[in-house]
C-alpha cells in the first residue's frame, strides 16, 4: 500500500516536474525529430538519383557532352544563356588567330622551309594589332571592321599552312568552325546557334551539376539523373577524387583524335599518353571499386579525318599498330584498334574482383546531338538492367 | 455489306442478317443459332475463350471488343448479362453483388430501382457468343499459320507489308521480333519462312553500335534458332561493329542471350572468311569466362567452355591473352565441380594453354592443379586421363623438387599404378610410368609405399 503511494506520489510529481523542463525539452525534441526525419527522406530521395561523373583529360568533350545532355533532356538554352555565349566565342576567335600568328611566326624561324609561313607584311600589321587585343583582359566584342581583318589574316597561305599543322599547335578544335563563320559571328544582332554554343570552348573550374530526367518511349516513371563536370586539367585530383565516392557510373571522355597533340599544361607530353595514364589511374581509384564505367571514345569524326594523313604510330602507345587498307576501311580498323588498346589497359589496371563491374566502350562525336542521344539511350538502359539485376 | 431499308416514316433499319454476316454486329453464320438451350454449358466456353484470347494477348485482334459489350461495372465483355428495369445492362455477378450490398440505384444512371430483378438478356448473350467465337475461331487459324504470321512479322519489321507502312519501331518492334523469336523456336519449319521474306538481312542490320540490349538480344535469338545464314549475312554478322555488340550482349545479357551470342560467334568461327583476330578480345574473353564460372547454369558452361576450346585451336595469340586474364585458375578449380561432359574440354582448353609458357606457369602456380588434375584420373573417360597426366607432366617437369611430394601427397602413386594396370592405350601406360620415375627419383620404396597407402596384396 505505501509502495502503491509513494508511485502514486512521484508520478504525480514526476509530471509536474517534467512540465517544467518538457516545454523546452519537446520543442527541442521535436526539432530534431524534424532533422532526422527531412535527413532520412533526403537520403531516400537521394537514393533513387543516378549519378554520373565525366572525368577525362582537357578538352575530352566532357563539357560538350554536358551542353549535350542539357540541351537534350532539359530546356536547352534559353535566350540570355545562348547571349551569354557571345563573349566566349568571340574571345575564342581571338585566341584561334593570335595562336595561329605566333605559329607562324614560331615556324618561320625554326623550319627548314620557312618561307612558307612568312605572313605578308599588311596582313603582319593586322596580326600585331589583334595579338595586342588578346593581350587585354577583356576582349572587345567583334564588330564589322574586327571581322575582316581577321578574316583577311586568316586567308594568308602562311596562315593556312600554320593551320594545317596545327597539332603541334595548342590550336583549339574549334577554331576552323568559327573562323568559317567569321561574318554571322560580327552581326549586331548575333545570337548564338546551338551548334556555336556547342562548339564554344572555356575551361571548366571546379564542378559543375545537372540534374535531369530522361523520357524514354516508354515514358517510365522518373529516373533521375545528376551529372557532374569537373574540370579536366591536371591539378590536385587526388584530394576531391575521393568525393565522387558514391556515384553509379564514371563516364570517362578519351578524345581518340589527340594521338598526335601536346598537354596544354606540359607541351612535352603528349596528350593520349596522359590519357592512359589518367584512365589507369581512375580505375585504379578504391572509391571506383564497384562503379560502372562508361568509355567515351569521342572527337571520333576529327579521328575520321585525321586518321587519313597522320598515321596512329606517331603516339608511342600505339606504335604496333599496322595499317590495312586506305579509306573507310583503314579508318575501322584504326578504331578498332585504339578500342582494343583501351580495354586491354582496363583489364591489366583492374584488380581480380573489380572485373566485374559494367565497363562499356561507345564511340561518339560529342558535337552530334542525335549520336548522344542514342548513346545516352543505351546507357539508359545499361544501368536500369543492372539495376534490376538481369 | 449490311443492307439500310428505307422506313415509311422516313428513317433506315439496319437489315439484321446483312448486319452479322458482316460482322457489325460481329455474328457468325456458323453458330447462328446459338440458342438458350444449353444455356448452362455456354457461359463456360465463352469465359474460356475469352481467357485464351486474353492471355495470348490476341496479336490477331485488330477490332476492339464493341463497347455494348461491356459491363459498366467492371469494364469486362459480359458472359451473363442481366438488364435492370432503368434499361442499363450489366454482368450478372457484378449487379448482384451491387444490389446485395444493400443498393437500390442504377448505378450508371443513378436512378432509383422500382424493381430490383434482372432480366436476364439473351439477345445480348448471344450476340457477344457469336462475336467471340469468331473472334476465336480467327485466332485460332491465325495460330496456326505459323508461316504467314512470320512472314507477316518480318515484313512488318521491315516495312515491306503490304498496305506500305513505316518499319516498326520501339516497343513494337521489341514486340514482333519476341513473337517472331517464338515462332522460330517452336516451330522449326518457320526458319525457312523467314529468311524467304528477307528477314535474315533485316536481323543484320539490325545489329549495330546503336542497337539496344532488348532488340539486340531478340535478333541473335532468331540468328541462331536455325535460320540459314548465307555467307554474304555471316560476312555483314562479322563487321567490328556487329561483334562488338555481341561481346556486350554476352557480357550483360541473361544467360540464354549469353549462349545465343556464344552460339552465334561459333558459327561465325566457321565460316571462311573469318578473321581470328576478332576473337581476340579481352571483354569476349572475360565474357565467356564468366558464363562458364556460373554453376547455376550448365548449358552456358557447356557453350562457354566449346567457344573457348575453338578460340584456342584457332588463335594461337589468344591463348596469352586467355591466360592474363586468370583463367587457367579459374578453370582448375572448376574441375571437379564440372558436370561430367564439361570435364574433357575444360582439360582441352588447359592442355592448349599449357603449350604457351605463361600458361604453364599459370599452371604451376595454381595450388589446386595438382590435386585436382590427380583426382580426375582414372574418373572420366581416357581421353580425360591423358590431359590430367600430361598438365601433370608438366608441373612436375617445371618444379620437380616442390611438385613430385605434393602430387604423391595427393595420391599420385596409387593412381599412377592403377593406369599402369588398367585396360588404357600403351602411350597412355608409357607417359604413367615416366611420371612415376619422376615423382619417385628422390623417394625411397617404404616412403612411396606408405604415399601410396597400398595394401599388402598388391605391395
Amino acid at each position: 500500500m505505501s509502495v502503491l503511494t509513494c508511485v502514486l506520489d512521484s508520478m504525480g510529481s514526476s509530471c509536474s516536474r517534467s512540465d517544467l523542463l518538457s516545454e523546452s525539452e519537446t520543442t527541442e525534441n521535436a526539432k530534431s525529430a524534424d532533422i532526422d526525419r527531412r535527413i532520412l527522406q533526403e537520403t531516400k530521395a537521394e537514393q533513387h538519383i543516378h549519378k554520373l561523373l565525366l572525368l577525362g583529360a582537357g578538352e575530352s568533350g566532357k563539357s560538350t557532352i554536358f551542353k549535350q545532355i542539357k540541351l537534350l533532356f532539359q530546356t536547352g538554352f534559353d535566350e540570355t544563356e545562348l547571349k551569354s555565349y557571345i563573349s566566349v566565342i568571340h574571345a575564342n576567335v581571338y585566341q584561334t588567330i593570335k595562336i595561329l600568328y605566333d605559329g607562324a611566326k614560331e615556324l618561320s624561324q625554326v623550319e627548314s622551309d620557312s618561307s612558307k609561313y612568312v605572313i605578308s607584311p599588311d596582313n603582319q600589321e593586322i596580326g600585331e594589332k589583334l595579338s595586342e587585343i588578346d593581350g587585354r583582359l577583356v576582349y572587345p566584342l567583334l564588330n564589322k571592321k574586327l571581322v575582316h581583318d581577321v578574316k583577311k589574316l586568316w586567308q594568308d597561305p602562311a596562315i593556312q599552312e600554320t593551320f594545317s599543322r596545327g597539332s603541334i599547335l595548342q590550336l583549339p578544335d574549334c577554331a576552323e568552325y568559327f573562323m568559317e563563320n567569321l561574318d554571322r559571328l560580327a552581326e549586331a544582332d548575333y545570337a548564338p546557334t546551338k551548334e556555336d554554343v556547342l562548339h564554344a570552348r572555356v575551361r571548366t573550374n571546379g564542378v559543375v551539376q545537372i540534374q535531369f530526367s530522361p523520357v524514354g518511349e516508354s515514358k517510365r516513371g522518373g529516373e533521375v539523373y545528376r551529372l557532374y563536370d569537373v574540370g579536366g586539367q591536371r591539378n590536385e585530383r587526388r584530394k576531391w577524387i575521393h568525393l565522387f565516392e558514391g556515384v553509379n557510373a564514371v563516364i570517362f571522355c578519351a578524345a581518340i583524335s589527340e594521338y598526335d597533340q601536346m598537354l596544354f599544361e606540359d607541351e612535352t607530353k603528349n596528350r593520349m599518353m596522359e590519357t592512359k595514364e589518367l584512365f589507369d589511374w581512375v580505375l585504379k581509384q578504391r572509391c571506383f571499386e564497384k562503379t560502372s564505367f562508361m568509355l567515351f571514345l569521342n572527337k571520333f569524326d576529327i579521328f575520321e579525318r585525321k586518321i587519313q594523313k597522320v598515321p596512329l604510330t606517331v603516339c608511342e602507345w600505339f606504335k604496333d599498330y599496322k595499317p590495312i587498307a586506305p579509306g573507310k576501311q583503314e579508318v575501322e580498323h584504326a578504331y578498332e584498334f585504339v578500342k582494343k588498346k583501351f580495354e586491354e589497359l582496363y583489364f591489366q589496371s583492374s584488380k581480380p574482383d573489380r572485373v566485374d563491374r559494367v565497363f562499356k566502350i561507345y564511340r561518339t562525336t560529342a558535337l552530334d546531338q542525335k549520336l548522344v542521344k542514342k548513346t545516352f539511350k543505351l546507357i539508359d538502359e545499361s544501368m536500369r538492367r543492372s539495376r534490376e539485376g538481369t | 455489306m449490311p443492307q439500310y431499308q428505307e422506313l415509311p416514316c422516313g428513317g433506315q433499319e439496319l437489315d439484321i442478317d446483312t448486319a452479322l454476316k458482316d460482322g457489325i454486329l460481329g455474328g457468325a453464320p456458323e453458330l447462328g443459332d446459338a440458342t438458350a438451350g444449353d444455356g448452362g454449358k455456354q457461359p463456360v466456353e465463352l469465359r474460356k475463350m475469352m481467357d485464351e484470347l486474353d492471355a495470348a494477348g490476341d496479336g490477331g485482334g485488330d477490332e476492339a471488343v464493341p463497347a455494348v459489350f461491356i459491363c459498366p461495372i467492371s469494364l469486362e465483355p459480359m458472359v451473363d448479362p442481366v438488364t435492370l428495369c432503368t434499361g442499363q445492362t450489366y454482368e450478372s455477378a457484378n449487379i448482384s453483388r451491387w444490389l446485395a450490398l444493400g443498393h437500390r440505384t442504377c448505378p450508371t444512371t443513378m436512378q432509383e430501382l422500382w424493381d430490383v430483378t434482372p432480366i436476364p438478356n439473351t439477345t445480348l448473350r448471344q450476340l457477344i457468343a457469336a462475336w467471340f467465337s469468331r473472334r476465336y475461331t480467327r485466332f485460332k487459324k491465325r495460330s496456326a499459320d505459323f508461316h504467314g504470321r512470320a512472314a507477316e512479322l518480318v515484313h512488318g519489321l521491315r516495312g515491306t507489308a503490304v498496305p506500305k507502312r513505316q518499319p516498326l519501331k520501339g516497343q513494337a518492334r521489341v514486340a514482333a521480333l519476341r513473337e517472331l523469336r517464338s515462332l522460330a523456336t517452336n516451330h522449326q519449319s518457320v526458319t525457312k519462312a523467314i529468311a524467304e521474306a528477307g528477314g535474315v538481312a533485316l536481323l543484320t542490320s539490325l545489329l549495330g553500335p546503336f542497337t539496344s540490349h532488348a532488340v539486340g538480344s531478340e535478333a541473335v535469338a532468331i540468328l541462331v534458332s536455325g535460320v540459314s545464314l548465307d555467307a554474304d549475312a555471316k560476312a555483314a554478322l562479322m563487321q567490328p561493329a556487329k561483334v562488338s555488340l555481341l561481346v556486350d550482349m554476352l557480357n550483360e545479357g541473361a544467360v540464354d542471350t549469353k549462349i545465343n551470342c556464344v552460339r552465334l560467334i561459333r558459327i561465325l568461327m566457321d565460316e571462311k572468311g573469318f578473321r581470328p583476330e576478332t576473337v581476340a578480345s579481352l571483354s569476349l574473353l572475360v565474357g565467356v569466362m564468366r558464363l562458364v564460372r556460373d554453376k547455376n547454369h550448365p548449358d552456358g558452361v557447356a557453350a562457354g567452355l566449346e567457344l573457348l576450346s575453338s578460340i584456342c585451336a584457332v588463335h594461337r595469340p589468344a591463348r596469352c591473352l586467355i591466360v592474363s586474364i586468370g583463367a587457367v585458375p579459374q578453370l582448375v578449380e572448376l574441375l571437379l565441380e564440372l558436370p561430367t561432359e564439361c570435364v574433357e574440354p575444360a582439360l582441352d582448353i588447359l592442355d592448349a594453354l599449357a603449350i604457351v609458357p605463361e600458361g604453364r606457369i599459370a599452371l604451376k602456380d595454381c595450388p589446386r592443379t595438382i590435386p585436382n588434375a590427380v583426382r580426375l584420373l582414372m574418373r572420366v573417360s581416357e581421353a580425360c586421363t591423358q590431359r590430367a597426366l600430361s598438365m601433370l607432366w608438366v608441373v612436375c617437369r617445371m618444379a620437380p623438387e616442390e611438385s613430385a611430394p605434393a602430387a604423391l601427397d595427393a595420391g599420385l602413386g596409387a593412381k599412377l599404378l592403377l593406369v599402369i594396370q588398367s585396360g588404357c592405350g600403351p602411350e597412355l601406360k608409357q607417359q604413367a610410368s615416366e611420371l612415376l620415375k619422376l615423382c619417385t627419383l628422390n623417394c625411397t620404396s617404404t616412403v612411396f609405399i606408405s604415399k601410396c597407402k597400398l595394401t599388402k596384396t598388391i605391395q
